[in-house]
């Protein structure tokens, strides 16, 4: 399949996406490299001891003290997905509305490549631009182990999967709504605020009996909000998320079929 | 000659906005096609139902006895587009442009794509946020030309360009047009235009109102003709000849507009003395802006 829109696009994005990189590299040293000093400070458990709802808010449900529970609540459970969809969602919605409003979708979609071809050499760059942020993650991670902080590969690779996905996901989705509307603005807007009820949903629906049932609506849920980092990624979260991302997709492809492109 | 362009009846609204209606026309190929209009007239919404970027509300269109809007991708493999804003990606080169869009419509010979970059001096190693317009614009004229597309849609493609290259341009738009290919060029530039298409179409308020050959329409052109008699001559002395308007009458001096024939005028002008007569060839110019602003009644095609 010729690749030219997901090398054009993947080179635009090459800079950023090298920023972001870095940047929650340190981050994750950072954290890796202070568990050592908090693994002893009980005080910090207590946070969590009874249900907090403040420590749910920060995707805190377990001891803190824990390897797992330092990571998720540090990491894995709010800060990653968070940097994941500023890099997949800023992606998303500017790969087809942002460059239809700055007018070089035009030049795109004259060369003889079909449009679905197009949105998917486009997810194809989403996908691509999560990648390096979620291996380096992992990367850093895995150092923990010099640092007291040890978790299974396997978990590890479960939690680094389910947050590049869920990453992945929010980008499709800022895609297709971004094809639909045509407006950037919209789809970056309507995928944060989805983001964002995703999250609350999934971080506060076990202190709120009422809305455990909702956590099943909840992407944040079937990626890191269900202990993952402990227990792995289920095959059912994992196929929610991939066929979440796929349905998007196809969904943006058939929206931009019918897209008026400036 | 076969037709490259069928478009009839086309329509596009978008709700509130106008946007064409009822436009029809053909384009041959190997011919210049003129598409002129004022602002805002239906150029650009024309040009992208015809590439398949617009759906069109009805009626049909063929390029290459393709619909662009069912099988886009049959249509862009032959056509060259330049765009009326044209937007790079201002961060690449303008090398980078080319490399990747020929690669894209897989082009291996890039021998006539570097003779155009020389043609036209094409700045390829900066990027594109730090160019000129007009050198963005000559990228872009060997993005729509490096393929050596059977079809050429360029919109506005001389803006920004210096006198000396918009020759240029000209040039190889009669080269492509000699190899048979077809060129449908959109323009502000009436001498432009009057250059170089074979025939044209104006659009204005979305409505095509006229279709016609540059010679024809230079013939339907009105002629101003300026008499001097030997007297005071009245007006009125003019009245009744068909295709021919006084446009001003000052004692023994009188200015006629002339769209018919002239036989009948100057034997009126002989039996009144003349002693001089004054003829201007036909303002092309000032027939297009009349279109323009009046869209002369009905539209009509020849």
């Amino acid at each position: 399949m010729n690749s030219d829109v997901l090398r054009i696009d993947l080179r635009l994005r090459r800079r950023g996406t090298c920023w972001y990189t870095t940047g929650i590299a340190i981050y994750t040293l950072v954290i890796v490299a202070l568990y050592p000093s908090f693994k002893n400070d009980t005080s910090l458990d207590q946070l969590t001891a009874h249900d907090s709802t403040v420590a749910a808010l920060f995707g805190a449900n377990g001891p803190l003290t824990t390897p797992t529970g330092w990571l998720n609540a540090n990491l894995y459970a709010n800060f990653l997905p968070l940097i994941l969809l500023l890099v997949t969602t800023g992606y998303g919605a500017a790969s087809l509305a942002g460059q239809d409003e700055d007018g070089t979708l035009g030049l795109i979609a004259t060369l003889p490549v079909s449009r679905p071809t197009i949105v998917a050499q486009k997810a194809l760059a989403l996908v691509i631009l999560a990648v390096p942020l979620s291996v380096v993650t992992l990367a850093c991670a895995f150092a923990g182990r010099g640092f007291q902080l040890t978790i299974s590969t396997s978990d590890l690779l479960a939690i680094t999967a389910g947050t590049l996905l869920l990453g992945v996901d929010f980008g499709a989705i800022a895609m297709l709504i971004g094809a639909l509307t045509a407006s950037r603005s919209a789809a970056v807007g309507i995928t944060a605020a989805i983001a964002a009820t995703s999250y609350l949903i999934a971080t506060l629906a076990p202190v709120v009996p009422w809305l455990h049932p909702a956590r099943y609506g909840s992407l944040f849920y079937y990626a890191v909000a269900n202990d993952q980092l402990a227990h792995g990624l289920t095959l059912l979260s994992a196929a929610v998320l991939v066929a979440t991302g796929l349905a998007a997709t196809l969904g943006a492809a058939r929206a931009f079929e019918r897209l008026d492109i400036h | 000659m076969t037709t490259v362009v069928s478009v009839t009846a086309l329509t596009r609204s978008f709700g509130q906005r106008r946007g064409i209606t009822d436009v029809t026309f053909d384009v041959t190929g190997g011919e210049v096609f003129g598409f002129l209009g004022p602002n805002g007239a239906g150029k650009s919404t024309t040009i992208r139902l015809l590439l398949g970027l617009y759906r069109p509300t009805s009626g049909q269109m063929r390029i290459f006895d393709l619909d662009p809007t069912l099988g886009p991708v049959a249509v862009h493999r032959r056509v060259g587009y330049l765009p009326g804003e044209l937007v790079l990606y201002p961060r690449l080169t303008g090398r980078q442009h080319l490399d990747r869009f020929a690669s894209a419509r897989r082009l291996t010979d890039h021998r006539y794509r570097d003779e155009l970059v020389e043609r036209f001096n094409a700045e390829l190693d900066r990027p594109v946020r730090d160019l000129s317009k007009g050198n963005r614009q000559k990228i872009g004229l060997v993005l729509a030309f490096m393929h050596r597309p059977d079809l050429l849609v360029l919109d506005e493609p001389t803006a920004g360009l210096d006198p000396l290259l918009q020759d240029e341009f000209c040039q190889l738009v009669r080269e492509t047009a000699a190899t048979g290919r077809t060129v449908f060029l959109s323009s502000h530039d009436l001498d432009e235009v009057q250059r170089l298409v074979d025939r044209l179409a104006i659009i204005k308020d979305g409505r095509i109102v006229v279709t016609d050959t540059v010679d024809g329409l230079r013939a339907a052109a009105p002629r101003t003709i300026e008499f001097r008699f030997a007297a005071p001559v009245a007006p009125s002395a003019f009245d009744g000849l068909d295709g021919v308007r006084v446009v001003r009458g000052e004692g023994p001096s009188v200015v006629v507009s002339v769209t018919g024939p002239l036989g009948p005028l100057l034997s009126r002008a002989a039996a009144l003395n003349p002693t001089e007569l004054t003829a201007r060839p036909a303002d092309l110019e000032e027939l297009f802006l009349s279109y323009y602003r009046t869209g002369q009644g009905d539209s009509y095609e020849q």
